[in-house]
């Protein structure tokens, strides 16, 4: 058969275009010669179980005697609990408990210290649909949705703040008694002298623009089974951090951390939704403890988008003075967040936002002034990217409305203002390697950007931004002074097998392959016999998991030492055995050679590790990381610190349709500085999944709602993430880049290419139509309707459909 | 999202079909694909006492060209199996790729276009193009058979004329015509899975450049789909040019009243049924059927 084709009616497959290409992740790396193991597309170690279809998530484990359980949630915005009778639930066939926040402790917890406002359940107020109110535990499923509801709650409804804009005016209603005006992190950094540096300059440009609520929506639902025997409580949770689950539980519980035990099962996807406890660990550990059962508890599709935690929706205001040349002077980042009821991440979150901004560009002088505000919907927290994605379209899309301003290149005016390696930030952020200039001189030759910019067909435009991300935090998220990462090798006794453990945790990024690469790498091992036990509180050191792109710096880091401790004893041993200095020899892919020369093998790893388990017991090694102490002096200083950086240039090409104003993409170019690269397969996987979510993020999604603070669109089926169809030629490349603060100098890649994408696009839109859409998503009713303004105002005649002669009957 | 209890039955024959249904009243339902009715209950939004199987009527699974009659679609012809039909893409290409453009692939392995027109919903994909290519509808019921023309199907969001006590949608029937070409549009909010924002159908009948003849058929703009009658109007007994057109797509708008919604505002779906009507006439003018 033919074709299919598209809105505008041209087949899907132009035969015009060049056939789609995509760039096949690790196949045209060139190979890295120097290091045996790293550097290399080894598979994923977990490739043939998720494909398999054998690898189990932990709704997928099931306990003798285990019971099903469910929370019910609030119908309403904002209300109070008069009462709540659950005597009829409890009647009910096959119910085991029903609980209320009378049945579990009331300490506030949440993921950041500074703003503890959660409850396991509300005790007096209801502060968004979705708000937990009680919870059963039954022998099935089924029950439990009966049992909900035979819980009666009697509420007073409330007035609801549902607009962030006036969530801060006098009569606004409270959310929280404890914080006035619903302010819930205000924030006012000044750097330098902004001020002057507006007076000094030739232009000052300011521009407004609106960030979305988006949602993770990651593919496998949150999940948890929670056990509690003995006095000691076990969890198996769908978890991006087992270490933060297993602090905040056993807080909770007046716990020792000794007696919690968190274990990650696979995960399918977190994408930052999953790094903070989700109530079903609280709410299923006080139903086992009640109970004397297994309990498991999840959400389905609507109630994961009610939890929430996805990106905040920000309003942000960004004034920006330049020279004659293009060079920027100063920038004032004023923005509004909206945080929903909660804080969740969001203090993070507020502070990330204007914080990155000082990353790709240099300029000294910076003001950001920000507020994040409660409101009755739900909690916003922390999505790839944090709180940086929003800002860097607003200022990307800012700098190229100044570039166009002036008549510069924006590919010029963003290699005038590049940020150079070995620079500080004005917010006191040490930056080694950068090769920013190099990613965007790349992207615009790969891209052909000097012969398309400017000459291509009407309703076709090219657009470029920036973006740059911490390859991880530099604080953890609560005062400790536990290393960041730490990981222990176990060589088996014959040698034939190593296996190394790790806190780190592998949501489907693929940090238990690369982290084995690396012990392999650090230990003259080969991959193929690695194993890894990972991410279990118990058998695990230390880690604090996946979020802030991390794993491959920090864990890495202390996988790396624990690989050369490995060695060190291994070739002291092979040197007795020998009887030849250790330090001559050498080890690789499991050959020990002397340094000197090796073509001529001497002995295997196998046997020296066998020698040595005989003569020592088991062959070990241990690392640890922490990193240096970073940042300045300055009230949220340390938010944003981070050993390395990566940097990234994105270039796009939109195709619009000037009637109906669909975007189509159709090719991105994704130029990384991603440090050295451990495993080309997964790092371009990681552009591809992260341009695909900022794609989305750009074109199709946002979490809506209806005027009583319902999500109005709560499946897959209206909250449309984009499908493979919708996906544009991704050309992902990199450029040649060593980050000394890195084990083999690494750097992250797993959030920075979220942040060029939007901006990317809403410049490629720009640069087609010469039109501005001011806000997230770039839809097409949006695009539509800024070009119908557009030839308004250029005086060409449009026609209204909505004044034409009617034929029909409502 | 726990579906409720149901009684289930997988009758044998037509025959036995609606006397169950009969027996059962109207408190049962007929389940075909399932991928509208399983989902309403597990939400919540319908709940059948029992759920009447139609799987094992193979005979209404068939897709044929009768000589005299035309193309006849089984009520249980999947969208796939309606998108891979030879003898559908051979006389009218134009459904077969709307069935393409309905849902993702595993809708459409499991949808059935019988389904699809019981549902009712205004934005369905099926209606428009069946309704222009002038579809007409049969079921049969206790009372034996009746055939409506698939335009005064539907009476308005999820209701249809079908009686719920006993009837079954058995087959359309696309009737042979001298129509020259005919086209689906249907601009959704992405490339797949997708309900349409506006869908618009069209059939012409041209002599050289002269439009003889126009149906043009509107999905997603008013609570069934609807003929755009005047929009035909202007066009027919002239000779075709994009200004023409432009005038059928503009006056087209005056045959729908669409609402606001999450997928679009009202003064948005209007201007797109001027757009793509003015596309799908010369589509369905320069290129046949497709
Ligand atoms: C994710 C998703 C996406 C979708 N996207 C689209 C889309 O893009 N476009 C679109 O048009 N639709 C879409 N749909 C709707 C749906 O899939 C189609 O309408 C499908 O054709 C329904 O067919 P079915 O056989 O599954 O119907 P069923 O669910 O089995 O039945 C639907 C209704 O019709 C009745 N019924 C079924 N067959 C008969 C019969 N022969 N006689 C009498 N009554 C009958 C049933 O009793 C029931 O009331 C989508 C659905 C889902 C879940």
């Amino acid at each position: 058969m033919s074709q299919p084709t598209n809105a505008a009616g041209q087949p899907q497959n132009d035969p015009k275009l060049p056939p789609r290409e995509y760039t096949h992740p690790g196949l045209p790396e060139p190979e890295n010669k120097d290091y045996a193991v790293i550097g290399k597309s080894k598979p994923k170690i977990d490739a043939r179980e998720k494909v398999t279809g054998q690898a189990r998530y932990t709704a997928d484990l099931k306990f003798p005697n285990m019971l099903y359980g469910k929370i019910l949630t609030s119908p309403y915005a904002h209300a109070r609990i008069l009462s709540i009778d659950t005597s009829e639930a409890e009647k009910l066939p096959g119910v085991k408990a029903v609980i209320t926040h009378k049945d579990v402790p009331t300490l506030k917890y949440g993921i950041s210290p500074a703003r503890w406002d959660e409850n396991i359940f509300c005790s007096e107020t209801v502060k968004f649909v979705g708000d937990k109110v009680a919870a059963v535990a039954c022998i099935d499923e089924e029950t439990c949705y009966k049992a909900l509801k035979a819980i009666k709650v009697d509420y007073e409804v409330l007035p609801a703040v549902l607009d962030p804009l006036h969530a801060m005016d006098e009569d606004a209603p409270q959310i929280h008694p404890e914080y006035p005006r619903n302010n819930n992190t205000e924030i006012h950094q000044d750097f330098g002298d902004v001020d002057a540096a507006f007076k000094q300059a030739d232009y000052v440009r300011t521009d407004f623009f609106v960030g979305n609520r988006t949602y993770q929506a990651p593919l496998e639902p949150h999940t948890a089974t929670s056990i509690w025997q003995d006095g000691k409580l076990t969890v198996y949770s769908s978890t991006q951090s087992p270490h933060y689950f297993q602090y905040y539980i056993a807080r909770e519980f007046g716990l020792p951390m000794g007696d919690v035990r968190v274990i990650k099962t696979y995960v399918g996807g977190g994408f930052g939704g999953k790094l903070e406890p989700t109530g079903l660990e609280f709410a299923g550990a006080a139903l086992s403890k009640i109970t004397g059962r297994p309990v498991k508890m999840f959400y389905d599709r609507a109630e994961m988008f009610a939890h929430n935690r996805g990106r905040h929706r920000q309003y942000m205001k960004l004034t920006t003075g330049v020279d004659k040349e293009g060079m920027i002077l100063g920038v004032h980042a004023d923005f509004i967040m909206d945080g929903g009821a909660y804080t969740s991440l969001g203090i993070a979150s507020a502070y990330y936002a204007g914080a990155m901004l000082t990353l790709t560009y240099e300029f000294d002088n910076y003001r950001f002034d920000m507020h994040r505000v409660y409101t009755n919907l739900p909690a916003c927290g922390a999505q790839r990217g944090h709180g940086a994605p929003q800002p860097r379209y607003a200022f990307e899309a800012h700098l190229d409305n100044i570039a166009k301003d002036l008549g510069i290149d924006p590919i010029e005016i963003r290699l005038k203002n590049a940020r150079r390696p070995n620079t500080v930030t004005p917010n006191d952020y040490v930056v080694n390697s950068c090769e920013m200039v190099a990613c965007l001189e790349k992207a615009r030759d790969v891209s052909g950007w000097r012969d398309k910019k400017g000459h291509l067909p009407p309703g076709r435009g090219i657009g470029i931004a920036t973006g740059s991300f911490v390859s991880g935090a530099g604080y953890p998220i609560y005062r400790t002074d536990l290393p960041q990462a730490s990981a222990m090798i176990k060589v088996g006794e014959d040698g034939t097998a190593a296996t190394l453990y790790t806190g780190a945790t592998d949501i489907g990024q693929g940090s238990d392959t690369i982290l084995c690469q690396m012990a392999a790498e650090a230990m003259g091992y080969t991959y193929e016999q690695m194993k890894i036990v990972a991410a279990d509180t118990e058998t695990t050191p230390h880690d604090f998991g996946a979020y802030a792109s991390r794993q491959t710096l920090m864990s890495g880091a202390a996988v790396k030492q624990a690989g050369e401790e490995v060695k060190t004893q291994l070739l002291e041993t092979a040197g007795q055995m020998l009887d030849f200095p250790p330090e001559q020899l050498e080890v690789r892919l499991g050959k020990i050679f002397a340094k000197d020369n090796p073509d001529t093998i001497l002995t295997t790893f196998e046997d020296v590790a066998r020698t040595f388990f005989v003569r020592k017991g088991p062959l070990t090694g241990r690392g640890s990381y922490a990193p240096p102490k970073l940042g300045g002096k300055f009230k949220g200083a340390p938010v944003g610190t981070s050993p390395a950086y990566s940097f990234a240039a994105q270039v796009s090409e939109v195709e619009i349709d000037q009637e109906t104003g669909e975007v189509a993409v159709l090719d991105v170019w994704d130029v990384h500085d991603c440090g050295q690269v451990i495993n080309p397969a997964l790092l371009h996987a990681q552009v591809h999944g992260a341009l695909y979510m900022g794609m989305g993020e750009a074109i199709w999604e946002e979490v809506r709602f209806d005027k009583n603070g319902k999500i109005a669109n709560p499946t897959l089926g209206e909250y449309r993430l984009p499908t493979a169809l919708d996906m544009p030629r991704v050309h992902s490349s990199l450029v040649p880049s060593y980050e000394p603060a890195g084990p083999w100098g690494v750097k992250e890649v797993g959030e920075g290419a979220t942040l060029p994408t939007m901006g990317c696009f809403r410049n490629a839109i720009f640069d087609a139509m010469g039109v501005s859409v001011n806000s997230l998503p770039l839809t097409p009713e949006k695009v539509w309707s800024a070009l119908r303004e557009k030839r308004k105002a250029d005086g060409e005649e449009v026609w209204d459909p909505m004044t034409c002669e009617c034929y029909l009957e409502d | 999202m726990y579906l409720p209890d149901f009684d289930y039955y997988a009758p044998e024959s037509l025959a036995e079909a609606t006397a169950l249904l009969v027996e059962l009243g109207p408190a049962a339902k007929p389940l075909a694909g399932g991928t509208d009715i399983l989902v309403k209950m597990k939400n919540g939004l319908a709940s059948p006492s029992a759920l009447v199987s139609l799987k094992n009527l193979t005979e209404l699974r068939d897709i044929r060209w009768e000589p005299g009659r035309g193309l006849v679609i089984g009520a249980l012809a999947t969208h796939n199996q309606i998108r891979d039909s030879e003898v559908v893409q051979q006389h009218f290409l134009s459904i077969s790729q709307a069935a393409h453009q309905l849902a993702n692939n595993q809708i459409r392995n499991r949808g059935t276009i019988g389904g699809n027109l019981v549902n009712a919903i205004p934005s369905a994909d099926l209606p428009p193009i069946l309704i222009a290519l002038g579809a007409s509808v049969t079921m049969v019921g206790p009372d034996g058979a009746r055939t409506v023309p698939l335009e005064s199907f539907f009476t308005g969001p999820s209701c249809c004329v079908i009686e719920p006590e006993g009837e079954i949608l058995t087959e359309i029937v696309i009737p042979e015509q001298d129509t020259t070409g005919s086209t689906y549009i249907k601009f959704g909010l992405r490339k797949s899975g997708a309900l349409a924002v506006v869908g618009v159908a069209t059939a012409v009948t041209m002599d050289g450049d002269v439009i003889r003849k126009a149906r043009i058929c509107l999905g997603a703009v008013y609570k069934v789909p609807v003929l755009a009658e005047e929009a035909a109007k202007v066009i027919e007994g002239k000779t075709w040019s994009d200004e023409l057109l432009e005038q059928a797509g503009r006056t087209a708008v005056g045959c729908c009243l669409p609402i606001s919604d999450i997928r679009g505002s009202d003064e948005y779906r209007r201007d797109l049924v001027r757009v793509f009507t003015r596309r799908a006439l010369k589509r369905a003018i320069t290129q046949g059927h497709v």
